[in-house]
C-alpha cells in the first residue's frame, strides 16, 4: 500500500493521479491522504512520486464530472475519483454511469454538489459591509461541500460592479469588482464582519415575508419539503416561521389578510361617477 | 407613511396573484458593467413562505387604491382596508436593495386602477423604465398589464418586461359580468392578442425590439363562482391555443375580510386547485386534450389524479407493452412521466425493458403496474374492474391531507 498526498485541490489531485496512472498503480495499491488532515506533511516533501512523462487520454466530460465530484466533502473523496478514472482509462466506461456502484456514487456526489451550489445561489444573504472592509456587501454561508470558489462566480454576474465577499467556516471568496479571489482559509476578520447582526436592514424583508404569506393556505409540510430546516439558519426570515404558522393555525382568522393589518382603519373609495 | 408600513400593505394586497416564475428570461450579465442583475433562463426560489410557496420576486402593488369593485378582490373600492401608494422611486429602491441582498431575482409589479387605465399603466411602465434605463437593472421584471390600456403603453411595457400578464380573472364571461362589473372579456382578450402579436414580431423580425421574452401568463380564480372544472379546462385550452400563453395559473379563491355576499365565505378545497394544475400540466406537456380529461360537464376527481382517471376510463388501450409502444403512449401510463418514457425508449434500444427498470427510473410502480407489460411481467389485474382498481389506487387520506 502506497500513500499519496493531495494538497486538497482538484488540480493537485489530478497531477498526482496522472503520475500514478502512468506508473500503472492500481486503485487497491493506493492510500489517498488529504494534506489538510495532516498539516505539515508537504513541508517534508515526501509526497512526490517519481515523475513520469507520457500522455493519457481522458474524455473531457469525465474530467468535468470528476472535478465536480471532487467538491463533495465525504469519505474516500480522492480514492473514488481514482477508481473511476482507472477503470474508465482501462476500458470500463460504465464506471462513471449510474448503473455501476462506483458510477452511482460518483453521480450522487455530483448531484449533491450541484444542489449545494443552488442553495448558495438561492439562500446566501448579503448585507451592507462596514467601510473598513473595502467591499460593498458581505455574507456568511455554511456550505456542506467545497463549492464556494466555483459557485460564487454567479454573484459576479449578478452584482455588477459591487464589491463583495462571502465568508464561511472554511474558505472565503472576495470579488474586487474585476476578479474573484479565493482564500482556502477564510480570514478571521471576514468571519467577524459577516456574522454581525443587521436587524435594521432585514426589517423590510421580514415585513415583506410576513405579508406575502397567505395564512389561509398555511401548509408547514410543504414548507419543510421545499425548505429543509438545516437551511433556516441562513435566512433572516426563518425566525418568523413558527409564529406565522401558529397565528395562522390557532388565530380566530380564516381569511388571507396579514394579521397585522386586521384592526387597521380602512378606507372605502367612492364609486367614480359619484365624485362629479 | 413609513416605507415599512407601505410594504406591509402593498405586499398583502398583491399576494392573490400566485405567479412567482422568474424563468424564461434571456441570458443577461452585469459582470464588470455598471448596473445590476443577471438572468440565465432558470428561475431561483430565494425563500418559501409557510404556505409552501416560493418567493422569487418582490411581488407588490404600486397602489391598492382602486376604482373598480371586483367582488373577489381585497382591494375593491368597497373594501374596508388600509390604503397606500408607493412612489416609483420607492419601488425602485426596494427592488435594488432586496436584489443586492439576494432576497429576490426581480420584481413583479401590479396595481389597483387609479384615475384612469392609461394613467395606471403609465405608472407601471415608468417603474420598469427607471429600473432598466436609469439603474441598468438586468434582473427579471414581470409587469401586470391593464386591459384597455393604450397599445403604445403595452408595447413599451413589453420592451422592459421579461413577462407580461393579463388576468382572465374568472372562467366565464357571465361570472365576469357578475363579479367584476368594470371588466370586459373582449378587452382582456385584446390585450392578450396584442402581447401575443408583439412576441411573434420580436421572434420573426431580427430588428424588431425585444418583447416580453419570457412570454405571457394569466390567472383564473377558482371557486369564487360555480363554474365546473370542465369549463375551466376548456377555457384554458383555448387560451393556450389562441395566445400561446406560457402558463395559466389557477388560484383557489381566498376568503377576504368583509366578504361581499356575492362570493362564497369558504375557500374551495386546495386539492381542487392541485388537480387543475395536474390536468393543465397534462395538456401542456403530454398532448392531452381538455375533452379527454373531462368529456362532459363536471369536476376532476379529487381522490385520484387526472392521468389515472383517464387511464381507468380507457382500459381498452391497456395493458401497454413497454417494449413496443410509442413514447407518447408510454407517457400516458399512470405513474410514468415524460422523462421516464423517453429513458425507457432509449433503454430498450439496448435491451428489453423489465419491471425493475421502472423502479430504477423512479416511476410510481403501484400506479403503473395494472397498465403495463414488460419482458418479465404481465398484470394479473388486467381483468380487474376499474371501480375496484380505483379503490386500490386512490391517494391515501394522508397524501390528501397535504392539500
Ligand atoms: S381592478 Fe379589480 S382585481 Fe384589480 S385591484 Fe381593482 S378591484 Fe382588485
Amino acid at each position: 500500500m502506497r500513500t499519496l498526498y493531495v494538497d486538497g485541490t482538484f488540480a493537485g489531485w489530478r497531477e498526482v493521479a496522472r503520475q500514478a496512472l502512468l506508473q500503472g498503480l492500481a486503485p487497491h495499491q493506493l492510500h489517498w491522504q488529504d494534506a489538510d488532515s495532516c498539516p505539515g506533511l508537504f513541508d517534508h516533501g515526501q509526497a512526490a512520486l517519481p515523475a513520469s512523462t507520457g500522455h493519457l487520454r481522458v474524455p473531457a466530460q469525465l474530467l468535468q464530472q470528476l472535478e465536480c465530484a471532487a467538491r463533495y466533502r465525504g469519505e474516500a473523496r480522492w480514492s473514488l475519483l481514482y477508481r473511476v478514472l482507472w477503470r474508465v482509462v482501462h476500458g470500463q466506461r460504465s464506471a462513471a454511469l449510474a448503473g455501476d456502484p462506483d458510477g452511482s456514487e460518483l453521480q450522487r456526489r455530483i448531484k449533491a454538489v450541484r444542489r449545494e451550489a443552488h442553495h448558495l445561489h438561492a439562500f446566501v444573504r448579503f448585507q451592507p459591509a462596514p467601510a473598513v472592509s473595502e467591499v460593498d456587501l458581505l455574507a456568511w454561508f455554511e456550505p456542506r461541500h467545497d463549492i464556494l470558489a466555483w459557485a460564487s462566480r454567479h454573484f459576479s454576474e449578478r452584482l455588477g460592479q459591487q464589491r463583495w465577499l462571502i465568508a464561511t467556516p472554511a474558505d472565503g471568496v472576495h470579488w474586487d469588482g474585476q476578479r474573484l479571489h479565493h482564500h482556502r482559509h477564510c480570514p478571521r476578520q471576514w468571519q467577524v464582519w459577516a456574522t454581525q447582526p443587521d436587524s435594521e436592514g432585514q426589517a423590510l424583508w421580514q415585513a415583506y415575508y410576513s405579508s406575502t404569506f397567505n395564512p389561509a393556505r398555511v401548509n408547514p409540510r410543504a414548507l419543510k419539503q421545499h425548505l429543509p430546516s438545516r437551511l433556516w439558519r441562513h435566512l433572516p426570515e426563518s425566525t418568523l416561521i413558527p409564529q406565522l404558522i401558529n397565528q395562522a393555525r390557532h388565530g380566530a382568522q380564516h381569511h388571507s389578510q396579514a394579521p397585522v393589518l386586521l384592526r387597521r382603519p380602512g378606507k372605502r373609495i367612492a364609486p367614480p361617477d359619484s365624485k362629479d | 407613511m413609513q416605507l415599512l408600513d407601505k410594504l406591509t400593505i402593498l405586499a398583502d394586497a398583491a399576494k392573490y396573484d400566485v405567479s412567482c416564475a422568474s424563468s424564461g428570461a434571456p441570458t443577461r450579465s452585469s459582470k464588470g458593467k455598471a448596473g445590476l442583475g443577471s438572468t440565465n433562463g432558470a428561475g431561483i426560489c430565494h425563500s418559501f413562505t409557510p404556505d409552501g410557496r416560493c418567493i422569487a420576486l418582490l411581488k407588490i402593488l404600486l397602489t391598492n387604491f382602486c376604482l373598480y369593485d371586483c367582488q373577489y378582490c381585497i382591494n375593491r373600492r368597497s373594501s374596508d382596508v388600509p390604503r397606500t401608494r408607493f412612489s416609483p422611486a420607492e419601488v425602485v429602491q426596494l427592488t435594488l436593495d432586496f436584489y443586492k441582498r439576494n432576497y429576490i431575482s426581480g420584481l413583479f409589479l401590479s396595481s389597483g386602477i387609479i384615475r384612469s387605465v392609461d394613467y395606471t399603466m403609465e405608472q407601471l411602465v415608468r417603474v420598469a423604465r427607471l429600473l432598466r434605463e436609469e439603474h441598468l437593472f438586468r434582473g427579471y421584471i414581470h409587469l401586470k398589464t391593464i386591459p384597455d390600456a393604450a397599445p403604445e403603453l403595452i408595447a413599451e411595457a413589453g420592451r422592459y418586461a421579461d413577462r407580461l400578464s393579463v388576468n382572465i380573472e374568472l372562467p366565464t364571461e357571465r361570472s365576469l359580468v357578475q363579479l367584476a362589473p368594470e371588466k370586459r372579456v373582449v378587452s382582456i382578450r385584446q390585450a392578450m392578442q396584442q402581447i401575443h402579436h408583439g412576441e411573434q414580431q420580436a421572434q420573426q423580425e431580427r430588428r424588431a425590439p425585444r418583447f416580453a421574452p419570457a412570454g405571457q401568463s394569466t390567472q383564473m380564480i377558482i371557486g369564487a363562482d360555480a363554474t365546473d372544472d370542465s369549463t375551466i379546462l376548456h377555457n384554458a385550452q383555448t387560451l393556450y391555443r389562441s395566445y400561446r400563453l406560457r402558463r395559466v395559473y389557477y388560484s383557489a379563491f381566498s376568503p377576504i375580510p368583509h366578504s361581499p355576499k356575492t362570493v362564497p365565505f369558504a375557500a374551495p378545497p386546495l386539492l381542487r386547485e392541485h388537480r387543475l394544475y395536474q390536468a393543465d400540466f397534462l395538456m401542456r406537456g403530454y398532448g392531452f386534450q381538455a375533452r379527454e380529461l373531462l368529456g362532459g360537464p363536471g369536476n376532476l376527481a379529487l381522490d385520484i389524479d387526472p392521468k389515472l382517471a383517464w387511464a381507468l376510463a380507457h382500459r381498452e388501450q391497456f395493458p401497454l407493452d413497454l417494449n413496443r409502444a410509442e413514447q407518447q403512449q408510454i407517457a400516458r401510463v399512470p405513474g410514468i412521466g415524460m422523462l421516464s418514457a423517453r429513458r425507457l425508449v432509449a433503454l430498450r434500444r439496448e435491451r428489453r425493458i423489465r419491471l425493475a427498470d421502472l423502479l430504477h427510473l423512479r416511476c410510481v410502480l403501484d400506479k403503473a403496474r395494472p397498465f403495463i407489460i414488460t419482458a418479465d411481467y404481465r398484470p394479473s389485474q388486467a381483468e380487474q374492474e376499474s371501480a375496484s382498481l380505483r379503490q386500490q389506487l386512490r391517494d391515501s387520506p394522508a397524501q390528501l391531507a397535504l392539500w
